[in-house]
């Protein structure tokens, strides 16, 4: 379990950054970010880059913004700062809750949100907490700038929108009053969600359901949204039943893959178990904070 | 039943009044390993040191056609690639205690096919470990695919694909052993409760893999190895064997086992890998598996049973009989044999009164890693399965579970069990009252039917049964009838050296630092002897170049065997000390009594002399004394097992093998989450009895250790093999083992019922955790499904599996 050779530079600026990338476009490079993922990867040889840009040293990459509208994370800020961070905590709690479930503190130390988010591994939970929040990602390349929504981000497994040659630089998250949830199932504290569902919902004085984001992590090649689930409750005041049939609406049409951790079935039952619990959550605390 | 003669040892008698056998004091391996200064295999580095990596099989079932090299031989760095067919020239065949070895052959590499995913098929010897790797990327092997053989049901069939030809099958030991007048109990009964189960594989994961540094020196043919291996001196001649030299040639250095829970009884591959390619490059070697060439390659996968039970009741709920078929799935080898098996007949009828047993057991060979040593060798799936049985029938009964097992202890003691082996001691009324106390029985019964009331659904596991300590090896040969062999006495040895100023030593032969606490139980046994701290003991290993008879940790025989060996070297020096003393004292050596550290003439307490003023006189003032005094205070012990007996010629008795019997009750309360299967501790209690407690603090964390692992196996860990034979669990993302977040702190509480038959009356505890803990939840989660028709007969309890049966018994969602 020890990477193949690969030739590291770690630039302070983001234009040498992408520079470097298009420099050693052969020997198809990869970012390094906090390593938590990749550095596996690579030491089981299921990656071999010729060339890593460690983004650790690079300006600007690590701040946390919060304005009135909305919470700009820069790529490189650690897992753990944002989780203890009370900007982060006033413009996103659903990301907060989440940041819990992200492997254990140690990793969450070195892990940043963007390297997570940029990995999009199908069962992590940052990806549906972006999808959820309808997040912005900011992406730079030799051509500058650009802006991709979440919904068009994630395209696959461990596959995204970025181009070759493009880094996540930051990610921005609207803030969206309400009721949130993130909840989910893992073997073992710390270990990748088999289920996680991720929700952000909204009500009025009288508990009817005026905006609802759900997205699920676990049940296919990226994170999906329960389209049919938030269409269900909005314009409703949920109960029990209703969210029963809701939850349904979206059920119905998954088909996982099955795995170790569970066949198809099972994470079908899981999902429809957690988006229940999720949204229930996420209600009652839209309701106590109106 | 073939009676055969039952001598008994005499009863020994115990010290009422213990300093420190018994006290919870600090470890002394804690300062060492807490900071970081173990010494690990990784941490050791010999000048010219190369590292060697192992090619890996990608396939379950294949014959080897060819193997390039040439590519891999000119890569950077690289020192040597052997392959299977060249390690064949370089080595001889590892050591297998399986019946008819020959017929399926096992090397340190393969040569002509491969058997299971992982089975190495090169090595590569280079400069560092990743270069050796990048080595191992150039080896060009081609492969003929062979169709693999994966469920041992189907590889029972005639047509079935071998997995080693020259053996005619896949059946390698097939036996039927009756204890007692099994029909007879069958025909009488009232009640006869069947099932089946399913056991599946899991194994010990230490924090370090296993390892070993190989120094060969061209002058004498020999080599100095060091390596992580538990025991040693008892297998050396063995590994000298597969390494072609004679073994007062190899000197086996012991390192410390980062973990071992029976994965590193006995580092055989390792080692002879790490040995050849010393030899052939002429540079100190170190191999040390990755966490990949371990979960894959480590030859120590755990039980893999399938079992078809019956048990014969009368209507009141006494157990007569048990009839156990079980089919077990050893992989592609069979390095300790059925030994597994022989753990479970040690323990087969628990702490029940059953008057016979039938067990057949089949040895099926596999597509698989084969199986090895894990916590409890068998005798914990016995255990589980015997539960189950008892549960069964209480609920076809109508019976409580803790009447039922109430109704079936044994109380008189010692006791033979039907297969010969017997139990020393025990007080199982005791355990259960205590455990029922602690655990809240009562009290989480109605909680339990509140929880019930509003759909909850939780459960109370409640198992009793049995925890066997210090083995002979006699459970690895009476399963045939050939070679008889005499008893073997499996030693194991002490020296004890008292210094000029007082100070002790002592050093421990065959028994590696495995984690446990070897160094403490000795340091109090020491101090017990000689009245000193035990933190000023000074415990070391041997090698076994000039090592004494020793056969190393396992079954749970350390700490009994180690303190016959300290009763025994004490007691040679007192009788030195006791007569130097008399002669400094000019008093008849008869007149001196032990205490307080010292010799005194009885009822004179000024005079006296002190253990450090008999020490000083002997080491340096030898002239003092009369003629035949030898200068030093330096005695050894080696000691043998205490009690065991012949098997009888036909095998319906195996004799003793397995006689101190400790015992133990958990109580785990779990809750079901019914929606996604997932299971919760709500609380846990264990009690444990193994006779005289050394060091009460040690004791319960083994045991919360032990259960930890336990969980692990009821509802975690499992390693999976696709029907088409690869390993889909070969990393620690696929095979979740339980951590501090998903492991209760028990309630621990001790019984202490000594042996009548070892010093201080002690029983080995070391395996209990795990021996009791997979039978006491997957009760617990039956007790919580009880109301929703489902009984789960399958670990590890998985949220899968839960769901599965669930929706199986029509609760989809």
């Amino acid at each position: 379990m020890k990477p193949a050779a690969f030739d590291y530079a770690a630039p302070t600026r983001l234009a040498d950054a992408i520079d470097l990338l298009v420099a050693h476009a052969d020997a198809e490079p990869r970012v390094l970010a906090g390593g938590q993922s990749l550095v596996p990867l690579m030491n089981f040889r299921l990656a071999q880059p010729g060339f890593l840009v460690d983004l650790q040293h690079v300006d600007g990459l690590s701040d946390i913004r919060l304005t009135d509208d909305e919470l700009v994370i820069g790529a490189m800020v650690r897992q753990s700062t944002a989780e203890e961070s009370a900007d982060a905590a006033a413009g996103a709690p659903l990301l907060v809750e989440a940041l819990g479930h992200v492997a254990h503190p140690p990793i969450r130390n070195s892990g940043t949100i963007g390297g997570s988010i940029a990995h999009a591994d199908p069962s992590a939970e940052l990806p549906a907490v972006a999808l959820a929040l309808d997040a912005t990602m900011t992406a730079a390349g030799p051509g500058g700038e650009r802006r991709i929504p979440a919904a068009e981000f994630f395209r696959g497994p461990f596959e995204t929108a970025l181009g070759p040659d493009e880094i996540l630089t930051e990610v921005r998250l609207p803030r969206r009053p309400g009721g949130h949830a993130f909840v989910e199932h893992a073997r073992t504290h710390g270990g990748f969600a088999v289920v996680a569902v991720a929700v952000d919902l909204a009500v009025d004085d009288a508990g009817t359901v005026t905006r609802a984001a759900i997205a699920l992590s676990g049940v296919g090649p990226t994170p999906i949204r329960a389209t049919a689930t938030e269409q269900a409750l909005v314009g409703t005041v949920p109960d029990a039943e209703s969210i029963r049939s809701a939850v349904a609406a979206t059920v119905a049409v998954l088909s996982p893959a099955g795995d170790v951790h569970g066949s198809s079935e099972t994470k079908v039952d899981m999902a429809r178990s957690y988006l229940r619990r999720g949204i229930e959550l996420a209600l009652d605390r839209a309701a106590s904070r109106r | 039943m073939t009676t055969v003669d039952r001598p008994t040892p005499p009863v020994r008698t115990h010290k009422a009044e213990r300093t420190w056998v018994g006290k919870s004091i600090r470890r002394v391996e804690d300062p060492r390993f807490l900071r970081g200064r173990g010494g690990y295999i990784a941490d050791l580095v010999l000048p010219g040191m190369l590292h060697a990596a192992v090619l890996r099989s990608p396939h379950p079932h294949a014959r080897i056609v060819s193997i390039d090299t040439s590519r891999a031989e000119a890569a950077p760095g690289v020192h040597a690639v052997v392959t299977g067919a060249q390690a064949a020239e370089l080595t001889d065949p590892l050591p297998d205690f399986g019946p008819n070895p020959a017929a399926h052959t096992w090397r340190c590499l393969a040569v002509d096919k491969v058997r299971y995913v992982g089975e190495g098929v090169a090595v590569v010897v280079a400069d560092d470990r990743y270069l050796a790797e990048d080595a191992l990327e150039l080896i060009d092997v081609e492969y003929e695919p062979l169709p693999p053989v994966v469920d041992p049901l189907a590889a029972l069939a005639d047509d079935a694909p071998l997995v080693h030809e020259p053996l005619g099958s896949n059946c390698a030991y097939d036996r039927t052993f009756e204890f007692g007048d099994v029909a007879g109990d069958f025909e009488r009964a009232d009640v006869v409760v069947t099932d089946q189960l399913r056991w599946h594989r899991s194994g010990g994961q230490p924090l370090e893999t296993v390892g070993a540094v190989a120094e060969h020196d061209p002058a004498t043919g020999g080599f100095r190895v060091h390596t992580n291996s538990l025991s040693f001196t008892s297998y050396l001649f063995m590994v000298a064997t597969a390494l072609k030299i004679p073994a007062n040639r190899l000197d086996i250095v012991p390192m410390p086992a980062g973990g071992s829970f029976g994965s590193k009884l006995f580092v055989t591959k390792p080692l002879v890998i790490a040995a050849m390619c010393a030899r052939l490059t002429g540079r100190p070697v170190r191999y040390l598996e990755d966490r990949v060439d371990n979960m894959a390659n480590c030859d120590h996968h755990g039980s893999d049973r399938h079992y078809d039970v019956r048990m014969a009741l009368t209507r009141d709920g006494k157990i007569t009989a048990i009839d156990i078929d079980t089919v077990d799935d050893y992989g592609a080898y069979i390095q300790f044999g059925v030994g597994h098996h022989g753990n479970a007949l040690a323990q087969v009828v628990g702490p029940y009164t059953i008057g016979s047993v039938r067990y057949r057991v089949r040895a099926v060979l596999t597509n698989k890693n084969q199986q090895g040593a894990y916590r409890g060798f068998g005798s914990e799936v016995n255990n589980w399965m015997l539960e189950q049985m008892v549960d069964k029938a209480a609920r076809e009964l109508g019976m409580d579970p803790v009447e039922i097992r109430r109704r079936n202890f044994i109380r008189s003691f010692p006791h033979f069990i039907p297969t010969g082996n017997v139990y020393d001691s025990g007080d199982y009324d005791a355990v259960l009252d205590k455990t029922l106390e602690l655990g809240r029985y009562e009290h989480w019964r109605e909680v339990q039917e509140q929880a019930r009331a509003e759909g909850r659904y939780i459960g109370i596991g409640l198992i009793t049964a049995q925890e066997r300590s210090v083995f002979s090896a006699t459970e690895f040969w009476f399963w045939f009838d050939e070679p008889g062999a005499p008893v073997t006495s499996m030693p194991e040895s002490v020296t004890l050296k008292v210094d000029a100023t007082g100070a002790i030593t002592a050093t421990l032969y065959s028994c590696a630092f495995w984690g446990n606490s070897p160094e403490t139980m000795v340091a109090q046994l020491v101090a017990e002897e000689f009245d000193c701290d035990p933190h000023d003991v000074s415990v070391v290993y041997q090698s076994s170049k000039n090592g004494l008879p020793a056969t190393g940790p396992g079954g749970s025989r350390t700490t009994v065997m180690l303190a016959g060996a300290v009763e025994g070297a004490s007691a040679k020096i007192k009788e030195k000390a006791r007569r130097a003393a008399a002669h400094l004292l000019e008093a008849d050596p008869d007149d001196l009594e032990w205490r307080d550290g010292g010799f005194e003439v009885r009822g004179v307490p000024e005079k006296r002399k002190t253990l450090s003023e008999i020490a000083i006189m002997l080491h340096l003032f030898k002239h003092s004394f009369d003629e035949d005094v030898e200068s030093g205070l330096e005695e050894s012990k080696v000691f043998d097992h205490p009690y065991t007996t012949m098997p009888s010629a036909d095998r319906k008795d195996l004799g003793v093998f397995y006689p101190f019997m400790g015992h133990a009750c958990h109580l785990p309360v779990v809750e079901v989450d019914v929606e996604t299967g997932v299971v919760t501790f709500l609380d846990y209690a264990a009690v444990h009895d193994c006779g005289t407690l050394v060091n009460p603090r040690s004791l319960a964390g083994h045991i919360q250790g032990g259960t930890a692992q336990g969980i692990g196996t009821a509802l975690y860990e499992e390693f999976v093999y696709g029907p088409d034979g690869q390993l889909q669990t070969t990393s620690y993302l696929d095979y979740p083992i339980p951590t501090s977040l998903e492991v209760p702190e028990l309630k621990i509480g001790h019984v202490e019922t000594p042996s009548p038959w070892t010093p201080h009356g002690i029983k080995g505890g070391g395996e209990g955790g795990r021996m009791m803990a997979p039978a006491a939840i997957n009760a617990a989660v039956n007790d919580a499904l009880a109301p929703l028709g489902v009984r789960i007969t399958e670990l590890p309890l998985t949220p899968d599996r839960i769901r599965a049966a669930l929706r199986a018994a029509g609760h989809g969602s």
